[in-house]
């Protein structure tokens, strides 16, 4: 076999490698999450999983421990001179050590006493952080499963139909517009905090991963994606979060790449969602156009901007009615004015 | 070209620098060069090879070319800056601090006095020598004003060295069974050793409950050699890791001869001459992608682009049970050892080191 030969069969191993990962997923011989759940054990044992507080105090300890200065010198030795050598230098050297010691130990726990201090006040400081923190959106509330193709699928796959690298979808659900892009040729893979609906992409054999889009992002190649599909806890990231995505979806885009992004109108909001989202949720959907002008301040170009879905119109009465005619028109006028669209899709190309 | 003297921060025995210097020496000197060591300290097994570098000015000549082997920090760096010599540097890669940044302090301080040393003396060098394109790469970027690529001068074209017999049958003792995976190098943050054993246990789990790790190298970041073996422990295997350090050739020729697969999963390598070694042993090779292991490696194993530990315990499964695959790593294996043969690889050093003029003198 020549050198092509054996590439090839190699790239043919590979593949039967990837399957077989994938069969193993499937199976449940590999839940989702287990390979991050590994990586946490080990980073129990290390320096780098002790963090914040428990940190500090193992830090402050190894500071305890170590400002005391023992003045007793040892004087065991293999020959019998050197032991009696080593007694008379401590005999005759004890009270210049001694008063050298004594300085070096008070300056030590002047300085140990100094940490103690900074420490404890670290600890009120996390504590008063702590009461004003916005808390997560609890991971029972987080919507799950497959809402199925939904109105804006067939406009995502047509903004990304033909891009050349892989695409993002975040999150992703149980797959069904990765399946889609897949469909059309187009390099998918989601991710998404839901381990359960992980499961079910990744039964049906997609490349998902569990985990939120900002962890994915954070270890992923500056413009190593293509397309970045952006739905789901998109529209209740804490405000924090959400700058941090915006930066990301600069960072990480291909110059050329396309983000979508799919999410409640503000309108919608409380209507739509879940009670325990709309109530939660550390941060609220931002307005169409509030997007645009963020994306176009990242270098995006013009956004193109879909709205759809049901939303929680009023629905007209029937026109049977002897009044039908003045009633749906104030209904029209309410859903205009008041009620507006129920969902919105924002499509842009970052152009620098 | 008549002297090439090379600096290197301390000379051992049965190291990969030590070695290597010493094999330049004698392949100059062999080409009727002038070619002497001089370190920061040396082993007292090579305390005659060497001098010490300060001892140099008296020693002196007008074309000498002065070749350092930068491999970790050293006086000899900050020396070198203010010779006016025509100045070589010879790059075997230092680790970026970050890596231990959360494990040793004091390491990452050392790395990145290292780097800045290199980074120091780059610029004014004249040329730069690496034993990969991924070092050279690096030194470019440090702003060597003229890079080759040489690999390393490591005599693994000879037979394999004799086996241990002894080494050997304690390795076997009572559990022969198990696919026995190994992995050689240092036990320190870039070389994740702690994803090997993620992979064991996951392996272990699907293929073969009696597979084993071996680890050869010693424990120089000890708060990360306690947390891989703590994590052995915590997953059931402790009996199922074994460690090695400080082998004679022998028994690290038992080690080799007792593994079933070599599975590399560092992060950062520079070379990485265990992969030649397996290649040496017949012992196939399953590797990730990263630093200059694709390169050292070619297609003398399956590369991986993901170490995932399913990925992993899914291709050590497949070169397991597939003895054609194997047989055919092994054999490339042999082919690329060839290219890394101690003859091509000095002669390659002596076309390099020709091309210089040493009469050069630059301002310090």
């Amino acid at each position: 076999m020549d050198a092509a030969g054996r590439a090839a069969y190699l790239t043919e191993v590979m593949a039967d490698i990837d399957a077989e990962v994938r069969r193993r997923r499937a199976s449940g011989d590999l839940p989702a999450g287990l390979e991050r759940e590994l990586d946490e054990l080990f980073l129990e044992f290390s320096p780098v999983g002790l963090q914040g507080r428990a940190r500090l105090r193992e830090t402050l300890a190894l500071v305890d421990g170590s400002a005391y200065v023992d003045v007793a010198v040892p004087v065991e030795s293999q020959k019998v001179v050197g032991s009696y050598v080593k007694r008379l230098i401590r005999k005759t050297m004890g009270w210049y050590i001694g008063f050298i010691v004594h300085q070096i130990v008070k300056f030590a726990w002047a300085v140990s006493r100094m940490f103690h201090v900074v420490v404890d006040h670290v600890e009120d400081l996390e504590a008063a952080v702590d009461a004003q923190r916005t808390p997560e959106l609890p991971p029972s509330a987080v919507p799950t499963g497959d809402p199925g193709p939904s109105w804006w699928s067939s406009g995502a796959v047509d903004a990304l139909r033909g891009v050349s690298g892989r695409v993002l979808h975040a999150d992703c659900g149980g797959g069904s517009l990765l399946e889609a892009l897949l469909a059309t040729g187009v390099d998918a893979y989601g991710v998404d905090p839901s381990e359960a609906a992980v499961e079910a992409a990744v039964e049906r054999g997609l490349d998902a991963r569990a985990e939120s889009v900002i962890d994915h992002l954070e270890v992923v190649a500056d413009e190593a994606l293509a397309g970045l599909v952006l739905s789901g806890s998109v529209q209740w990231l804490h405000p924090n979060q959400r700058d941090r995505l915006v930066a990301m979806v600069g960072e990480k885009l291909a110059v050329d790449g396309v983000v979508l992004i799919h999410s409640a109108t503000p309108e919608s909001w409380a209507a739509g969602s879940s009670h325990l989202v709309s109530d939660l949720a550390p941060g609220r959907p931002l307005h169409a156009d509030t997007w645009s002008h963020l994306l176009g301040r990242l270098g995006f170009g013009p956004a193109s901007v879909t709205f759809g879905g049901a939303g929680h119109r009023l629905e007209r009465v029937d026109p049977s009615n002897p009044d039908a005619s003045a009633i749906n028109g104030a209904i029209d006028a309410v859903n205009a004015l008041l009620l507006g669209p129920g969902e919105y899709l924002v499509v842009a190309v970052r152009e620098r | 070209v008549t002297a090439v003297h090379q600096f290197v921060p301390a000379l051992l025995p049965r190291d990969a620098t030590g070695d290597h210097t010493l094999a330049l020496r004698d392949t100059l000197r062999a080409v009727g060069w002038e070619s002497d060591i001089y370190v920061e300290a040396a082993h007292d097994e090579l305390a005659s090879e060497a001098t010490y570098f300060e001892r140099y000015p008296e020693r002196a000549r007008l074309g000498d070319i002065l070749l350092y082997q930068a491999s970790t920090a050293s006086p000899v760096a900050d020396f070198l800056a203010t010779r006016p010599e025509t100045l070589v540097l010879d790059y075997h890669n230092i680790t970026p601090p970050s890596f231990y940044e959360e494990w040793e302090e004091h390491t990452s301080e050392k790395v990145a006095l290292a780097l800045s040393q290199v980074a120091q003396l780059a610029p004014v060098a004249t040329l730069g020598i690496a034993d990969s394109t991924f070092n050279a790469s690096e030194l470019a970027r440090m702003g060597c004003p003229a890079t080759a690529v040489v690999p390393i001068l490591v005599a693994l074209d000879a037979d394999a060295a004799a086996v241990d017999a002894a080494e050997l049958a304690r390795l076997q003792d009572g559990h022969r069974k198990g696919t026995v995976l190994l992995f050689v190098g240092r036990l320190s943050p870039n070389k994740a050793q702690h994803h090997l054993v993620e992979a064991l246990w996951l392996y272990r789990r699907w293929y073969d409950p009696d597979a084993r790790l071996h680890l050869v190298g010693p424990a120089v970041t000890a708060s990360y050699a306690r947390a891989v073996f703590a994590l052995a422990d915590e997953l059931g295997l402790a009996d199922a890791v074994r460690h090695g350090e400080h082998l004679t050739e022998g028994e690290l020729a038992a080690w080799y001869a007792d593994a079933d697969v070599f599975v590399c999963l560092s992060d950062h390598e520079g070379f990485c001459i265990p992969l030649l070694e397996a290649m040496r042993a017949a012992v196939p090779i399953v590797a990730f992608g990263a630093g200059a292991v694709p390169e050292t490696l070619g297609d003398a194993g399956l590369l991986l682009d993901s170490k995932r530990p399913g990925v992993v315990a899914a291709a050590i499964d497949r070169v397991r049970r597939d003895p054609p695959l194997a047989a055919q790593l092994v054999a490339a294996g042999r082919r690329r050892l060839g290219e890394f043969s101690l003859s091509r690889t000095r002669a390659r050093f002596v076309e390099v080191l020709s091309g210089l003029d040493g009469g050069q003198v630059r301002q310090p």
